[in-house]
């Protein structure tokens, strides 16, 4: 490892200094000393000023952007090309703004009226719409790495769908930009937290998570925080900051130091492991109460205040305990550490019974860990749910647990258990679900204990009752158990009303489902840098607190939380929020940025060509953090609705668009080349919201993976929900949509800034033959028919070609597909034809 | 007219995408490599990497450590152990007694390669083989192990080894896949296996594996819709070729050609694949070689000789994984099984190519993604037995092109738990892999995120003892 980590050192400064040189190249002589300065343009304040367009330019701009683009036009000799034939604008403007192609109606009133204000107010139109915020959702679900499912091993469901709803929610109301990042990064935080807002945080939790039996619970944690990090960078500031998890990055001001900081952030009180055995949702969460639910739980917690007052009033503690055992094993237990002794018709308590255990023990020595008793399946900490007396670091453990960390109570003893002789101990719990209503004595008498956790949200369910062991843990290895004996507690009318009372608060309360979100960590190690980021390997002489890296903009004395953090990026001073922002808008209009690399504004990114135009957008968005509005300017503007076709000469100057010299062209994604098929076909469910749907795939594709254990393979949606916005297709990371995999939709095992956009014979297939699309094929043929019966082939032809591509044929476009009305064996089946061929071409492939 | 069918690639292209340029030519799936030509005369020319999913066991197989069966059940020395991290399945256990063999070892060939009664088809062909027997890995976990060995990281995202293949080399049959990924379906499915085993990362998409599914349609939406004739697809094709051209006249995109080229590719896939998979010319030898089970699409055996098939035809890199090693209890039984179902399929490959005289230019590795641990994991008993995971030794075998056969690389200790000599690291093992194909590995890269990536990331060195 050491030998590869000075490889990479030497690799690293070898490309930097290739970058530096080459950007330094590339800039013009007054930037010399930008260009000398270790950090670069992505990292200086943007600055807005506005070119003073040539006289005969200036009749051509509606926008600032377009006074950017005219300028850098004029100066290369170029001049904008003519706007879009209508029709296609029309459907670049619908398939921008939301994903799916304008109507034929929509086409022909157009086309009635192609003025400005017919423009501005779809625009508007479109913009308010509620797929337009779909649409805009499906970008950041790549960014979230949003899935259904864990995305490790066994890769069982997880549920996220509700933090999907917060997204497209935010997105419809146009949730100022400045509240939407503050929700995400720190709704939990705001002095004005709701369910809301602590959904949004969820943003943080939805990268894949392991249940592998045996994996080590702390390399996870750090990985999760990993992943976190690296989610940050690219999405709020546009860069790639996972190699500095291993050493220094030398292409970039962000040091390994920077990386550690930062991931002290999103440090929480979680496992490290997804629980499968229990089922449950990964600590911390919260519920989805309703407003009526929050009422019904606020009563029935006034109920169990009522019953405390009660049973305080009623008899003294002590006087409310059970004589007589409800269970016992009285011989002496000698324990080898892998044996274990399960004892018979132990009662089930739930947290909300008050019961108590007695038992004497011999403690051979201060061992770091042992199991002396617990009620739950398995060894993993995920699933340690119930009651249990351990060992740890020699002191005496006593726990109740729904999810090990995140959600359970325990108390420890200050001091080690004594060893070499035997010692009685009662373990008892009052119910309460609060550490402070679990006691512990030893020898009869109260010892010092400190609380280790005091935060059961969720049942401790009892499975067992086993002492000396545990299946995969470290029993209790020469130790010996005696005269163990249970109790249950609740024995008088007072004490019997308020378990009655929390267990109906309970049996409320955990019905209602849970979400994993970020919460405070209230019992945060101390993070250390991490030597070649290896979990198990801190360096103690590098403490690393939470901070950011100052190359960026330093953290100044905002609060070290992440509500500082969603300040930090808000601030005007910060130099890269507000340009990726930007930026991201600008890719969906034109399908690049004005960086290309979204997650490179880092200095390998290279300076982009319109650096310009891309800061006084960021200015302008800082000044008005309105999604919305930014893109309706983008939209607008004459750069956006010039015709995307050009000369060989301009495409072989300007391959990749840079100077703008003409509209917008590109691949469509996949969600919305299938989108766009059932729209046209009028197929498309308009149900939003709600659990992911499982549209027709393959059969056995699960199954034969093994993926999802038990051998269950995917059972598709019958009916409507088959055809809803592929935003809303379940995505199972290890087996994903195959069809959609193949159309360069990523897996979400990561996160995405930018995606492939490729062609493949695999894609040909897909149009040609994938269900999903031949099913539109037909159905579009058929409404067709249906609409027009005694119609001329021609005109139903031109009629399919309208629906689905959003604009009339070309006379030799219709010449092309004409001879299909020949192949088909009947009217239906040669439109039928006609439409998989649509889908397969440029025509609708492609945003022109 | 089949005006697909019967062009060469090459006149097809001419035909059909004249003025094409140079990048969409690299956007075609049977396309050239990124590389002109390899860094040096390759061994190889193509791979099959036959995947032993879940980490077989090295002492039932191919290390023999005798001292395990002298000390049955004594407790693993902590000086061997040494810091070695456990998972969490056994880390816990008070008891790490040693668990020696069930199995018989006997000496084969004149090379006297020790192999395992369990295996007795590869046995006979042991000088064929190099076995390395100190392979070891970074990770402890199925999960982040397979995807450490399938694509040279534990993180998700970057490229498979096929992918890299593909991407280097390109393929030398224009109608399949250059990359192709086979699963048993007679595997015990116990650990799941991930799209991502053989993804492309970062590389463009047509290196990505390309599963073949056993039965008539090996490939996902190979078959036309019902109702939908040849004759009706290639009028399909000749509309969209038309389509396309009318396009590219106000476009001048050359996307717009590399997709019709694209579309007509597909088509010839739809004879191509179904062609490749259909066993059905094999004679009765084949069979006889195989077993009958190879009849049984979709087997271990079956897969195996789809893989000659595939093979033969140009494909560069077959990649077959075969679940079920992953024997935590009841080893004895788990792992004969596991041998039973593999044995006489893999041993078959080797001698089907090596009559084939592909044998010559075709690299082929047998192994999984760790090994297992010497001491026992849960309950020893006399005749049963578990073993955890062990990322610090363990054998695979490499066979064929350029390959040192009948040599043992490496030794372990007499615990079967720590590399005595010779270590050789998974990215060692793609160095040496790529190497054989002719190809330096830290100069086959992929600009990513600002960076030149490499299967083998920042380290791998060339095995130059396993190579002839």
């Amino acid at each position: 490892m050491t030998l590869s980590d000075w490889a990479a050192g030497i690799r690293c400064v070898a490309a930097a200094v290739a970058v530096a040189g080459a950007v330094a190249a590339a800039l013009p002589a007054q930037s010399e000393e930008a260009a000398s300065d270790p950090r670069n343009w992505g990292y200086e304040r943007a600055q807005k000023s506005v070119p003073v367009v040539p006289g005969d330019k200036a009749s051509w701009c509606r926008d600032d952007i377009d006074r950017f683009v005219v300028t850098g036009l004029h100066a290369a000799g170029l001049s904008p090309s003519p706007v879009a034939d209508p029709a296609v604008l029309l459907r670049r403007l619908h398939l921008v703004l939301t994903g799916l192609p304008p109507g034929p109606e929509a086409v022909r009133e157009f086309l009635a009226d192609p003025s400005d204000a017919t423009y501005d107010r779809i625009v508007d139109e479109l913009l308010r719409s509620r797929a337009a915020a779909e649409h805009l959702a499906s970008d950041w679900l790549d960014l979230a790495r949003f899935a259904d499912t864990y995305g490790y091993q066994a890769d069982f469901e997880c549920r996220t769908w509700p933090w999907r709803d917060w997204l497209i929610r935010s997105l419809h109301e146009n949730k100022p930009w400045d509240r939407f990042v503050r929700e995400i990064v720190a709704g939990d935080l705001l002095p004005d937290a709701t369910i809301e807002s602590r959904t949004a945080t969820a943003f943080w939790r939805l990268h894949r998570q392991t249940n592998e039996g045996g994996s080590i619970e702390e390399e996870w944690r750090h990985e999760y925080i990993a992943d976190r990090v690296d989610t940050f960078g690219a999405t709020f500031l546009g860069l790639t900051v996972g190699c500095a998890r291993c050493h220094d990055h030398k292409s970039d001001p962000i040091s390994q130091r920077d990386y550690y900081a930062l991931g002290s952030f999103f440090a929480i009180d979680e496992s490290g492991l997804a629980p499968y055995s229990t089922g449950g949702v990964p600590q911390p969460a919260i519920r989805l109460m309703s407003t009526e639910q929050r009422a019904e739980a606020a009563e029935l917690r006034a109920a169990v205040a009522t019953a405390q007052r009660a049973f305080d009033a009623a008899l003294p503690d002590a006087a409310q305990r059970a004589i007589e055992p409800v269970a016992e094993r009285l011989p002496e237990l000698r324990c080898d550490g892998d044996r274990r002794t399960r004892v018979k018709d132990v009662p089930g308590f739930t947290r909300a019974d008050p019961f108590r255990l007695e038992l004497e023990l011999w403690n051979p020595t201060e061992s770091e860990r042992a199991v002396v008793l617990h009620t739950s399946r398995y060894t993993l900490d995920a699933d340690t749910q119930g009651y249990q007396i351990l060992t740890r670091d020699g002191r005496l453990c006593w726990e109740i647990v729904h999810h090990w960390p995140g959600s359970a109570i325990a108390v420890r003893t200050k001091a080690p258990l004594p060893t070499g002789r035997w010692v009685r101990i009662v373990a008892s719990y009052d119910g309460s679900s609060r550490a402070a209503g679990l006691g512990l004595t030893l020898d009869g008498a109260e010892v010092a204990i400190e609380v280790v956790r005091d935060h059961l949200q969720g049942p401790a369910t009892v499975r067992t009752f086993e002492l000396g062991g545990r299946d995969r843990d470290r029993g209790f290895a020469g130790g010996r158990i005696r005269n163990v004996r249970v109790f249950d507690d609740c024995v008088t009318a007072a004490s019997q009303k308020l378990r009655d009372a929390r267990r109906a608060l309970h049996a409320f309360v955990e019905r209602i489902p849970e979400l994993m979100v970020m919460a405070p960590h209230r019992h945060s190690p101390a993070r250390y840098l991490l030597r070649r980021g290896a979990y198990d390997d801190p360096d103690p002489a590098q403490p690393v607190p939470a901070d950011v890296p100052a190359s960026v903009l330093s953290f100044g004395e905002r609060s070290r939380d992440r509500l500082g953090l969603a300040d930090w990026l808000l601030a005007p001073e910060n130099p890269l929020t507000a340009r990726v922002a930007v930026n991201r808008l600008w890719r969906l209009a034109f399908g690049r940025g004005l960086v290309a690399a979204a997650d490179n504004f880092g200095t390998l990114g290279g300076r982009p060509r319109q650096l310009a135009l891309l800061d006084a957008l960021a200015v302008d968005f800082q000044n008005t953090p309105d999604m919305r509005a930014m893109l309706r300017r983008i939209v607008q503007s004459s750069t956006f609705r010039q015709a995307s076709t050009c000369s060989p000469e301009l495409r072989e100057r300007d391959p990749d668009n840079e100077l703008l010299a003409r509209g917008p062209s590109f691949r469509l994604t996949a969600e919305v080349l299938r989108d766009s098929a059932l729209a046209a076909s009028g197929l498309l469910s308009d149900r939003s919201f709600g659990p992911s749907s499982k549209p027709w795939q393959p059969p056995g594709i699960w199954r034969d993976a093994g993926v999802g254990w038990g051998g269950a393979d995917y059972k598709p949606d019958q009916g409507a929900d088959a055809h809803r916005r592929s935003l809303y297709t379940y995505r199972k990371r290890t087996a994903p949509p195959p069809d959609m995999n193949v159309l360069d939709a990523p897996s979400r095992e990561v996160c995405i800034a930018a995606r492939q956009s490729t062609a493949t014979p695999l894609q040909a297939l897909v149009f040609f033959n994938d269900p999903v699309f031949t099913e539109c094929a037909a159905a579009a043929a058929e409404s067709v028919v249906g609409a027009m019966p005694g119609s001329d082939g021609s005109v139903r032809l031109r009629e399919l070609f309208l629906r689905l591509a959003g604009r009339l044929p070309q006379p030799a476009e219709l010449r092309a597909l004409m001879p299909l009305l020949q192949a088909g064996s009947d009217d239906c089946h040669a439109l039928t034809l006609a439409a998989s061929t649509l889908m397969a071409s440029d025509v609708m492939v492609m945003l022109r | 007219m089949n005006p697909f069918l019967d062009s060469t690639r090459r006149a097809f292209l001419g035909h059909s995408a004249g003025g094409l340029g140079a990048l969409a030519l690299n956007d075609l799936a049977g396309g050239d490599g990124v590389l002109q030509k390899p860094h040096f005369a390759p061994r190889a020319k193509r791979v099959v990497y036959l995947f032993q999913a879940g980490g077989p066991s090295p002492f039932e197989t191919l290390d023999p450590k005798p001292m395990l069966r002298e000390r049955h059940g004594e407790q693993l020395p902590a000086s061997v152990r040494g810091g070695q991290r456990l998972t969490g399945m056994s880390g816990h256990q008070t008891n790490l007694p040693l668990a020696g063999a069930f199995t018989r070892f006997a000496r084969h060939g004149q090379s006297g390669l020790e192999v395992s009664e369990l295996l007795p088809y590869t046995a006979r062909l042991a000088d064929r083989l190099c076995v390395i027997r100190t392979m070891h890995t970074e990770a402890i976990n199925h999960d982040p192990a397979i995807t450490f060995f399938c694509s040279g990281s534990q993180i998700s995202g970057r490229p498979s080894m096929g992918a890299w293949a593909s991407y280097g080399l390109g393929s030398d049959n224009a109608d399949l896949p250059a990359f192709v990924v086979l699963v048993s379906k007679d595997a015990r499915r116990d650990q799941p296996l991930y799209q991502r085993l053989w993804g492309t990362g970062f590389l463009p998409g047509e290196h990505h594996g390309v599963q073949f599914r056993p039965g008539k349609a090996p490939v996902l939406f190979l078959d036309n819709p019902e109702g939908v004739s040849d004759d009706q697809r290639r009028a399909q094709l000749r509309a969209l070729r038309e389509l396309h051209r009318e396009q590219f006249r106000t476009e001048h995109d050359a996307a717009i050609q590399a997709r019709t080229a694209q579309a007509e590719l597909a088509f010839r896939m739809q004879a191509s694949v179904p062609e490749v998979a259909d066993l059905g010319s094999e004679p009765d030898s084949t069979f006889a070689l195989y077993g009958e089970g190879a009849r049984d699409s979709g087997t271990y055996a079956s897969n195996c000789l789809l893989a000659r098939r595939l093979l033969e035809r140009g494909v560069r890199f077959v990649q077959l994984f075969h679940q079920g090693w992953d024997q935590h209890g009841n080893l004895p039984k788990g792992i004969t099984q596991q041998c039973a179902q593999t044995d006489r399929g893999t041993a078959a490959l080797l001698l089907d190519l090596e009559n084939r005289g592909l044998l010559d230019d075709t690299l082929v590795v047998w192994g999984g993604e760790f090994g297992r641990t010497s001491y026992c994991q849960g309950r020893l008993t006399k005749s049963n037995y578990g073993r955890d995971h062990h990322p610090r030794c363990f054998p695979i075998w490499l066979a064929g092109a350029g390959v040192n056969a009948g040599h043992v690389h490496g030794k372990t200790d007499d615990f079967g738990y720590n590399i005595a000599e010779g270590a050789v690291h998974v990215h060692d093992l793609h160095a040496t892999m790529l190497h054989l194909l002719g190809i330096d590995h830290e100069r086959l890269t992929f600009r990513f995120q600002g960076r030149d990536f490499r299967l083998t990331d920042v380290a791998g060195r060339v095995v130059r003892d396993v190579i002839a």
